[in-house]
């Protein structure tokens, strides 16, 4: 669905919103029963209230709740306003955002077209914040008055909007002493920031006037750090917390004998995704890669191994995403692998795949079952697990033939991960994966008309399906659960935990 | 005995020194890019290299080191990369979590050790001894992971006596400190109970009890306090290691403190934060055992320093 149309749906969600923020001025909000404590537990420590200075899941749950964006995303990969009402494209490089009147601070000052030129420029500008690179194709943020803004780009930037439902808008004030004000920030949110202990919690407080009526609908929000899944599902099973993320299969059983406790699945905007290295003699030849991928039983991997929490793949980018299209399973055929092989004339293979050491559920036992269906066709695997930042580093020295790793879509759009790693500018250090083919079209994609971006997506993804400089053995389910006095939770698919539209009873 | 302290701290110094260079070297030496760790898996090469830059990581390791030392000794130890916030500052959040477990952990581990010690040595061979004998395997053998998720289980989620995890008072020290205590009770344990043998085979024990000294002078004054010092020396290095950080009782019981930060920081290439967490342990090392042997002439008079 073009963002930028006003359909019925919209002109509805506007007309709400302007309606939304009259009501909080007259204090109904309060009156609609906002009650009690949630308490989540998150398996990812945060690092940073900056919110141009991460792209953690952890601390883009917790940050959404502080600052509002000027966009936001639905579960269905819908962009739906935030603190801008409306947005458009007045030409390929250029964005026009019309913001919402009437959202303050926290500290009670309005939200206007100053804070979008600061937080814009402030993240284009300054290297050190980790999302600087991604706005580096920023040419200028102008203001229209105090509710419009107009951002140019230097070349089209279509997946602006995506990328803007993750930038919490700061005030302009921030920009004095920034140190002091990430001590105690203040946003537009739901939530006003309380405190924060380094590893353990951060707590935060209803913002009464926060302009969507109704919400939010506690007191009081707690996340609580737990890097340990059987920790925090113990704190789960004990009451003493009401949400958690990141359940790991084999968890799930568990949990759902717990009375009190319900489990909800969703399928995850995440593809796993086993990258060669193109500029291998052995991998370099696609008949070698096709055979690797049809001697892969996804099934096994899926039922067996992931007990079912997984999707098969049938398109390098999972369903949802602008330019997904279903390009059918990959077949498993362990005799055309061999004949394959044998074609290519590679009859003692042996393959280097590397794992980064405990970063997705059973990713050894997945390893280890791939090694032995590459086996069956006389392809020894030679299985590398490796602490991360050493895994990295072997990845860009180009020491390895497969790498085991996924790709989670943040934001939801599929323009980062085509341009990281199938154009030769972002794959050098990675895959060395090159196609002057693929490069047009992902520049040709980047433009903001989504019917233009569905068919170079959708053209993109049949070369890739073809070629297969990656295995896709599944897209992965992200599991939630949840203690059953919550009301209104949604599992989110981008593994975000977000619950300023939940309740407590 | 000034002399001897004057060459002691010297010798810390030299330590520290040593330790801080060493640190430093090997951070760097190792495979792994903090820019890379720090920025997302699909981030540019271009932005990496930039930031890596500003990290200031682009220089000669020497000219990395003689900034770090020149900060250092105004007492900076520069930036954590993953906080973006004092190194120092960082560390130190998290000294309280870690000072309480520590402390919690040490006299848990001196009252039950010594207890199931002594107790063990002055009824040798009764039941007491082989049940002291039994708890001290347990107590040395049981993985510490284990250990704590069985707590939680049983304290936490079936009898709901105790919180599962988190730092909030002191009900939530007790399942982390008996975890951690566990492996350092049982030691104390077995090491009283020998040392203790020792000394109570001793002629002057059995002077004392000759010359009419109750059997609680006798072992409570004489033969314990004789005892104590290679308890001492193990308790010195116990605490140091306690102190440290507790790495996998920290990451059971989501326990914020120097443990689990100085692994994820290891883990993220945060090089300051390394740096200054093993600084400061090393630092404490050092002191405790200092202190110990200082201890030691107070328990054995026959000792000097000179």
């Amino acid at each position: 669905m073009p963002s930028w149309t006003l359909t019925r749906r919209r002109f509805l969600l506007a007309g709400g919103a302007a309606l939304s923020s009259s009501m909080a001025r007259t204090g109904v909000a309060r009156a609609q029963g906002r009650r009690g404590e949630i308490i989540a537990g998150l398996s990812e420590r945060m690092l940073t209230l900056d919110p141009a200075n991460h792209y953690s899941i952890s601390a883009t749950s917790v940050l959404r709740h502080v600052y509002d964006p000027l966009l936001d995303v639905t579960n269905d990969d819908r962009l739906v306003p935030a603190l801008a009402e409306s947005w458009r494209p007045l030409n390929n490089t250029t964005w026009r955002f019309t913001l919402r009147k009437g959202a303050s601070f926290h500290d009670g000052s309005p939200f206007t077209a100053d804070s979008v030129v600061f937080t814009l420029k402030r993240v284009r500008d300054n290297s050190k914040l980790i999302k600087s690179f991604v706005y580096q194709d920023i040419d200028e943020v102008q203001k229209d008055g105090d509710y419009a803004v107009t951002v140019t780009t230097k070349r089209p930037f279509g997946s602006l909007p995506a990328h803007l439902t993750m930038l919490g808008m700061l005030p302009p004030s921030a920009g004095a002493g920034e140190e002091a004000f990430f001590q105690k920030p203040v946003g537009t949110g739901p939530f006003r920031f309380v405190s924060w202990t380094h590893g353990d919690r951060v707590e935060l407080a209803a913002n009464a006037r926060y302009w969507k009526p109704g919400v939010p609908r506690v007191e009081k929000l707690t996340v609580r750090f737990i890097p340990e899944l059987s920790t925090r599902a113990a704190a789960l099973r004990a009451g003493e917390i009401h949400v958690i993320d990141r359940v790991w299969p084999d968890m799930v059983q568990t949990l759902k004998a717990t009375p009190g406790v319900k489990v909800l699945d969703t399928p995850a905007l995440e593809a796993q995704r086993w990258h060669f290295q193109l500029a291998r003699e052995t991998v370099k030849d696609p008949r070698v890669r096709k055979a690797v991928s049809l001697a892969i039983n996804r099934d096994v991997i899926i039922k067996d191994l992931l007990l079912g929490y997984a999707r098969p793949v049938v398109s390098p980018i999972p369903p949802g995403l602008i330019g997904h299209t279903n390009l059918g399973q990959k077949p498993y055929d362990p005799e055309k692998a061999r004949q394959l092989l044998k074609e290519a004339g590679q009859s003692n293979l042996t393959l280097d795949f590397v794992l980064m050491k405990d970063l997705y559920p059973k990713q050894l036992e997945i390893a280890q079952a791939v090694a032995a269906m590459l086996g069956e066709i006389g392809v020894k695997v030679n299985i590398r697990n490796l602490e991360i930042a050493t895994a990295r580093e072997q990845r860009t020295a180009g020491n390895y033939d497969l790498f085991y790793s996924g790709w989670a879509h943040m934001p939801h759009d599929p323009d980062w991960y085509f341009g990281q790693w199938f154009t030769k500018a972002g794959a050098e250090k990675l895959t060395r994966f090159s196609d002057p083919r693929v490069e047009q079209l992902i520049a040709e994609g980047r433009v903001p008309d989504p019917r233009v971006r569905q068919q170079k997506y959708a053209e993109i993804e049949r070369i890739l399906w073809d070629e297969e400089p990656e295995i896709w053995p599944y897209y992965s389910v992200a599991i939630y659960a949840i203690s059953d006095k919550l009301s209104n939770f949604e599992a989110r698919r981008d593994y975000y935990v977000l619950l300023h539209e939940v309740g407590i009873a | 005995m000034r002399s001897y302290l004057l060459r002691r701290l010297g010798q810390a110094v030299l330590t520290l020194a040593g330790v801080s260079l060493l640190v430093f070297v090997i951070l760097r030496v190792i495979p792994g890019d903090p820019a890379k760790m720090l920025l997302p898996e699909g981030a540019p090469q271009s932005a990496v290299d930039a930031l890596n830059r500003e990290l200031g990581l682009r220089e000669p390791i020497w000219v990395q080191y003689g900034i770090f030392l020149r900060s250092v000794a105004r007492g900076d130890f520069g930036q954590s990369f993953q906080y973006g916030a004092p190194a120092l500052r960082v560390v130190v959040e998290r000294a309280p979590a870690t000072i309480q477990l520590a402390l919690a952990a040490m006299v848990l581990t001196v009252l039950v050790g010594m207890s199931i010690g002594v107790l063990a040595a002055v009824r040798r061979g009764t039941g007491y001894d082989y049940a002291g004998t039994v708890l001290t395997v347990i107590g040395q053998s049981l993985p510490n992971f284990w250990l704590g998720i069985m707590l939680i289980l049983l304290f936490g989620v079936t009898l709901r006596w105790l919180p599962t995890s988190g730092f909030q008072g002191w009900s939530y020290l007790i399942l982390p400190s008996l975890t951690l205590a566990a492996f350092p009770t049982a030691l104390v344990a077995r090491l009283t109970r020998s040392s203790l043998l020792e000394i109570l085979g001793q002629e002057y024990i059995r002077t004392g009890r000759a010359k009419g000294l109750g059997e609680r002078a006798v072992i409570w004054r004489h033969a314990l306090r004789n005892a104590m010092i290679p308890l001492l020396t193990v308790l010195g290095l116990q605490i140091g290691t306690l102190l440290g950080g507790a790495v996998i009782t920290e990451s059971i019981f989501a326990w914020p403190g120097m443990g689990k930060l100085v692994v994820d920081a290891i883990f993220f290439r945060d090089f300051p934060v390394v740096q200054t967490v093993l600084i400061i342990s090393a630092t404490i090392f050092v002191v405790i055992n200092l202190l110990i042997d200082l201890l030691y002439t107070v328990l054995d008079p026959r000792i000097r320093y000179g």
